[in-house]
């Protein structure tokens, strides 16, 4: 960051640096290494001045060292040359009388990031790890990892790996930390650091006296260790107890996430500890520490995926208090919608009924959304209070009740009567693109209920000049036809119009498009307009796919404890797929389960599998919407034609299946959990000609083979073929992704 | 671990910046004032990331602390070890705030580099760091032989948060019953949600390495200890507590607490936390509200407020402020209180209520009429919750120290030399009552 000026500035303190008179008065002496350093934070760069430093670091008073050792290390890579001048006196002080300078000297030395540094700190660093103060070999052990990182992708040393072993068994207890890390590091290639029985005995001893970062660490490391017997599982457990009432939530995170993991035989044990530690993390989340509260409740989301009824006694405890920050307030409506029952859905709701009101737009937002996820379970009294709700003529209010209605008719037809009355007059109140095209689409697909629903699309006809969103008018076009078909008479001159301005005037392609084809589509007759607009206007099982279906603990048992509960699933597979590819060698993480955990898809695998139809002579028709029972009824009628079988291997993820297929356009019509034994899934395809392919998959309960049977409504190899290829390579695809 | 760490000003000028690992660069510094701290917006969430990178951060008044890191951390860990930073902090120079950030910058870098090496969280009890850390900064060579045996000794100690060979010419030791107690009531006096979260603050000057046992009471132990003790405690109308749950200082042996539920230990020289606790029965609210509002015509309000101290009436309570908020196109106020003074303060919108003392058993009551400029704006007022600040020199808990008794075997101090203060104070968290 070149500041203004900065060239001045170095000059000065090079001259003040330089002065006798200063370097002899040790305070003024100081102060200017203090200027130096301060201007160094701000980012101004002053390594013109790093001779003059060196100079410095010759003295006995322990804060300039510190200081001037903190220059060094920022600014080393830059004056590698000089800073080798500088390693002299390290390594004098390395042999210094006082444990202190000596630790100090160690830990800067190996922090200069320079190339050539090792021949000169190798020595001192394994001097240092025999030394008789614990201080210094805690720096010391530190130092073998940074030394292995400045060699880089460079062979481990063998005789210093087991030296940091052995010193696992050392008195200190950060000693014994520094030594997991450590090894850690130098060994990642190898997989990290290897906890065997005795090692894993020995630091159950040790835990006790570990301070709650070192705690923390360790049962991370534990987690890899897997015991051999039944026994000595629940010896472990027992140990370690205490441990999830500990007073640092990071510590009992940790050990809730050692229990889960090693406990991932025995459901009823894992449930137990979720039990146990449910007073812990409720006291987290109403701490006074926010930043904490947050963590807390992500986790507690996290814990409700898998046991919905788990906190339902204490639902009190999510209610939001006004002055909470805004990030826990939204977590909390999430916390409550999903622990909702019939118990306590009365006083539920009116909490979040108070919340639609907030100053606060946004969480007003996500609190009617909130409502909206209670309606699928709770239809009647939520679109009660969503009707009141757009009583209050407020915008921000009026158009999210309007998306959630869109919603909600989709997945509860039950509620559409109830919707269509409340919806007149609500367009006085919608001003934003989102609103506008939930609104215009209710009024599109369920116009025959609503008296007055030609007339409020004609007004936004009428005003679709001054309309700035396409997505709106493309809304409005299709809405507009499909309301043109129940009600022909209302519409027709309206229709026309519209037509008219989206082929002549439009400037927006798609819009314009859209308008030729729905022109085109007139032309070739009633008949055909209905056989493609009129699709079926709800469809209540899309709700129980769309779920997140219950859960297994062991699902994101991994996960738990780690910033995936923060940030969600999802973007976490974004961050963590991009960071895979600048990773470069040693800084890989231990990531490499969520790239494929998460439901996306990567970009470079959706454009391969969404080239597939095309190469095939068979073309699958989207948005063939088969319902369930004409499903079953039409699987029973037919006859195997096809069975095949694929191999599987590992961890199976239904939803990316299930999306990946979505893509091709083959429609899942039922599936079973996740993790179920066996794992059942039946999907439907129809292709241009109307040819209909049934498929029932079927993964055998060793995960080792998906066995695949089609049927198909007319009997046609060609295409039986195509499809069973198109099937093959979405599933393989599949399989890459995971791997 | 941590790459990096970051201390901020209100403005996004960097005060501190320490990096740990290469994997974090100067761009990180700059990210994060950009993205965060010049954000227009309110702050979506205390993790953020910028470009794969995961910056935790906390505020303290109007300083701004980051720790940065790339990888996958547990992200609890990374809070407390923020908040830790900040105790340290405020142990050496009290407040967190920019002026003492600014002077004390040279010392931030010490601590920086003693609590973490590599990114690793290091040693971190404020007593054990002073042996490292000393503000003015002593000379190598003239250190005593004694100050360095004393480092070694510190650091090759069986007990990681206290040093030997501490003296003392007065053995003293301090006992703070901290309580915050956090209430959310309906407008009908309902009691929606309450609990009080609470601390125990020891300041111990003991000599030696003093076996402390703290007893308290905790309602499981009193009904353990027999029905004698229990009928005797009942007289004199003693009550015992139910401790939801409760977390110890590290010095804790916890197996005892577990196996016989008693607590002992060796404290840490000066203060430190004992222990942290919750409860959420038979919670002695110290002040109850009760709000009235009504709406006179468009343009017009009336709201009168209740308080009533609900606690002895030999004690009082401090530092009261009630808070009432008045909706956002009010013009004018005329506030009649019995008691302590009143004002409207249009920039936050809302009616203080001060009063400097109050007894127990008390009521005072608060009136004001709020005129109103007539809007065509047809939002309805939302009408935030009345809150309140106080301090009652009681645990709202019900929580008391039964004893703590020191013993010091080589040592020849007993434990009726030992000077013991103990005081309990009771603050007002979240406490709220909707109106």
């Amino acid at each position: 960051m070149p500041y203004l000026g900065s060239e001045d500035v170095v000059k000065e303190v090079k001259k003040a640096l330089c002065n006798p008179h200063i370097q002899a008065d040790r305070l003024r002496y100081r102060n200017v290494i203090q200027r130096v350093i301060r201007y160094m934070t701000q980012g101004l760069d002053v390594s013109g001045v790093f001779m003059e430093m060196v100079k410095a670091s010759a003295t006995v008073d322990i804060v300039q060292k510190k200081l001037v050792y903190l220059y060094m290390c920022t600014y080393a890579p830059l004056k590698p040359d000089l800073a080798l001048l500088a390693i002299n006196t390290l390594c004098k002080d390395c042999s210094d009388p006082n444990p202190m300078v000596r630790g100090l000297a160690l830990r800067s030395m190996c922090s200069l990031r320079m190339p050539g540094v090792q021949e000169y700190i190798q020595q001192p660093i394994l001097n240092g790890l025999r030394d008789k103060a614990s201080y210094v070999r805690r720096v010391a052990v530190l130092g073998c990892a940074k030394m292995h990182n400045l060699h880089g992708d460079s062979e481990v040393d063998g005789a210093l790996v087991n030296e940091l072993y052995s010193l696992l068994r050392d008195q200190d207890p950060i000693v014994v930390v520094n030594c997991l890390r450590s090894l850690e590091e130098i060994l990642k290639q190898e997989g990290g650091v290897v906890i065997n029985k005795p090692i894993a005995h020995h630091l159950l001893n040790r835990m006790s006296k570990l301070d709650q970062w070192g705690q923390a660490e360790v049962l991370n490391f534990l987690l890899r260790y897997q015991p051999r017997s039944e026994e000595e599982l629940f010896d472990i457990l027992n140990l370690l107890d205490s441990f999830l009432k500990s007073s640092s939530p990071g510590v009992v995170m940790g050990a809730t996430k050692l229990f889960l993991i090693l406990a991932k035989k025995f459901p009823h044990v894992q449930t137990d500890v979720l039990v146990r530690v449910k007073g812990p993390l409720l006291a987290a989340c109403s701490s006074e520490s926010r930043e904490l509260c947050f963590v807390a409740l992500c986790h507690v989301r996290q814990i409700l995926h898998s046991l919905p009824g788990h906190f339902s006694s204490h639902y009190k405890k999510f209610f939001c208090s006004y002055s909470e920050p805004h990030y826990i307030k939204l977590q909390k409506v999430e916390v409550l919608c999903e622990l909702v029952n019939d118990e306590n859905v009365q006083q539920v709701l009116e909490e979040l009924r108070g919340y639609c009101t907030d100053v606060s737009a946004d969480f007003a937002q996500a609190a009617i959304f909130a409502i909206g996820g209670i309606a699928r379970t709770y239809t009647d009294q939520c679109v009660q209070i969503l009707t009141e709700l757009l009583g209050l003529r407020q915008e921000h209010i009026t158009t999210v009740v309007v998306q959630t209605f869109r919603d909600l008719v989709w997945l509860c037809p039950q509620c559409t009567e109830a919707v269509c009355q409340a919806l007149p007059g609500c367009e006085e109140n919608i001003q934003d693109s989102e609103g506008k095209q939930a609104l215009i689409w209710l009024l599109g697909v369920h116009g025959e209920r609503i008296p007055n629903a030609p007339y409020v699309l004609e007004d936004f006809v009428e005003n679709v000049k001054s309309e700035t969103f396409p997505a709106v008018k493309m809304e409005l076009l299709t809405a507009l036809l499909r309301l043109f078909l129940s009600r022909p008479a209302e519409c027709q001159d309206v229709l026309g119009r519209l037509l008219y301005y989206c082929i002549e005037e439009e400037k927006d392609m798609a819009v314009r498009d859209r308008g030729l084809f729905y022109y085109r589509l007139l032309l070739v007759g009633i008949d055909e307009v209905k056989r493609i607009l009129c699709s079926p206007k709800s469809d209540p099982t899309l709700g129980l796919l769309e779920d997140p279906a219950e859960r297994p603990v062991n699902c994101w048992a991994s996960d738990f404890n780690t910033l995936v509960p923060v940030y969600g699933k999802a973007h976490w597979a974004t961050i963590s797929k991009c960071q895979g590819a600048e990773r470069c060698g040693p800084e890989l993480p231990k990531t490499s389960s969520f790239a494929a955990s998460g439901p996306l898809i990567p970009e470079e695998n959706k454009e391969r599998v969404q080239e597939l139809p095309d190469s095939g002579a068979l073309t699958l028709v989207p948005n063939r919407q088969l319902t369930a029972d004409y499903f079953e009824k039409t699987w029973l009628s037919l006859k195997v034609a096809h069975q095949q079988v694929l191999p599987w291997r590992g961890e199976f993820h239904p939803d990316t299946l299930q999306m990946a297929l979505q893509v091709v356009n083959i429609q899942t019509i039922a599936m079973s959990r996740a993790g179920s034994q066996p794992w059942k899934a039946y999907l439907s395809a129809q292709d241009d000609t109307g040819c209909l392919f049934l498929t029932e998959l079927l993964l055998e309960p060793e995960n080792s083979e998906m066995q695949i049977s089609v049927k198909q409504n007319e009997a046609r190899t060609e295409t039986l073929n195509s499809f069973i290829s198109v099937l093959e390579t979405v599933i393989g695809t599949i399989e890459e992704i995971k791997s | 671990m941590i790459g990096g760490l970051f201390i901020y000003n209100h403005k996004g000028e960097v005060l501190i910046s320490r990096v740990y690992r290469d994997d974090i660069g100067r761009n990180a510094v700059d990210a994060f004032r950009v993205n965060v701290i010049h954000a227009r917006q309110q702050v979506r969430s205390p993790v953020t990331n910028i470009a794969r990178t995961s910056f935790f951060h906390v505020k303290r008044s109007n300083i701004w602390l980051a720790a940065v890191t790339k990888q996958n951390v547990n992200a609890a860990m990374v809070f407390e070890f923020l908040y830790k930073m900040c105790d340290v902090m405020a142990a050496y120079f009290g407040k967190i705030s920019e002026e003492n950030i600014k002077n004390n910058f040279v010392l931030i870098y010490e601590l920086l580099d003693e609590i973490l090496d590599f990114g690793y969280p290091q040693n971190s009890e404020t007593g054990a760091l002073k042996t490292f850390i000393t503000q003015q900064g002593i000379k190598s060579q003239h250190q005593t032989k004694e100050e360095q045996s004393q480092i070694t000794s510190q650091v090759t100690g069986q007990i990681g948060w206290r040093r030997e060979g501490i003296k003392y010419r007065r053995n003293e030791l301090f006992l703070d019953v901290l309580e915050s107690v956090n209430l959310l009531m309906s407008p009908q006096g309902q009691v929606l949600s309450a609990h009080v979260s609470g601390r125990v603050v020891m300041k111990s000057y003991l000599s030696g390495m003093p076996e402390c046992k703290f007893g308290m009471n905790d309602k499981i132990v009193i009904e353990k200890q027999g029905k004698g003790i229990a009928d005797e405690t009942s007289k004199s109308g003693k009550q015992s507590i139910a401790i939801d749950d409760c977390t110890f200082h590290q010095c804790v042996r916890l197996s005892k607490f577990d196996s016989e539920r008693s607590i002992s230990f060796i404290p840490p020289d000066g203060e430190f936390e004992l222990m942290r606790y919750r409860t959420t029965k038979d919670i002695i609210l110290p002040f109850r509200v009760i709000p009235l509002v009504r709406e006179v015509g468009r343009t017009k309000l009336e709201v009168k407020v209740v308080i009533k101290s609900n606690f002895k009436p030999s004690l009082l309570a401090q530092k009261i402020e009630v808070r009432i908020p008045t909706p956002l196109n009010t013009s004018g106020v005329q506030v009649i209180c019995m008691k302590g003074k009143a004002k409207y303060k249009a920039s936050e919108n809302a009616i203080v209520w001060k009063i400097k003392r109050m007894a127990g058993m008390k009521e005072s009551q608060i009136s004001a009429e709020i005129e109103l400029l007539p809007t065509n704006d047809k939002k309805k007022w939302a009408r935030p919750p009345i809150s309140m600040n106080f301090e009652v020199p009681f645990a709202p808990s019900g929580l008391k120290v039964r004893y703590l008794k020191v013993f010091e075997p080589k040592l020849n101090y007993s434990d009726h030399d030992v000077i013991k203060w103990v005081r309990y104070i009771g603050r007002s968290g979240i406490y709220e009552t909707r109106c």
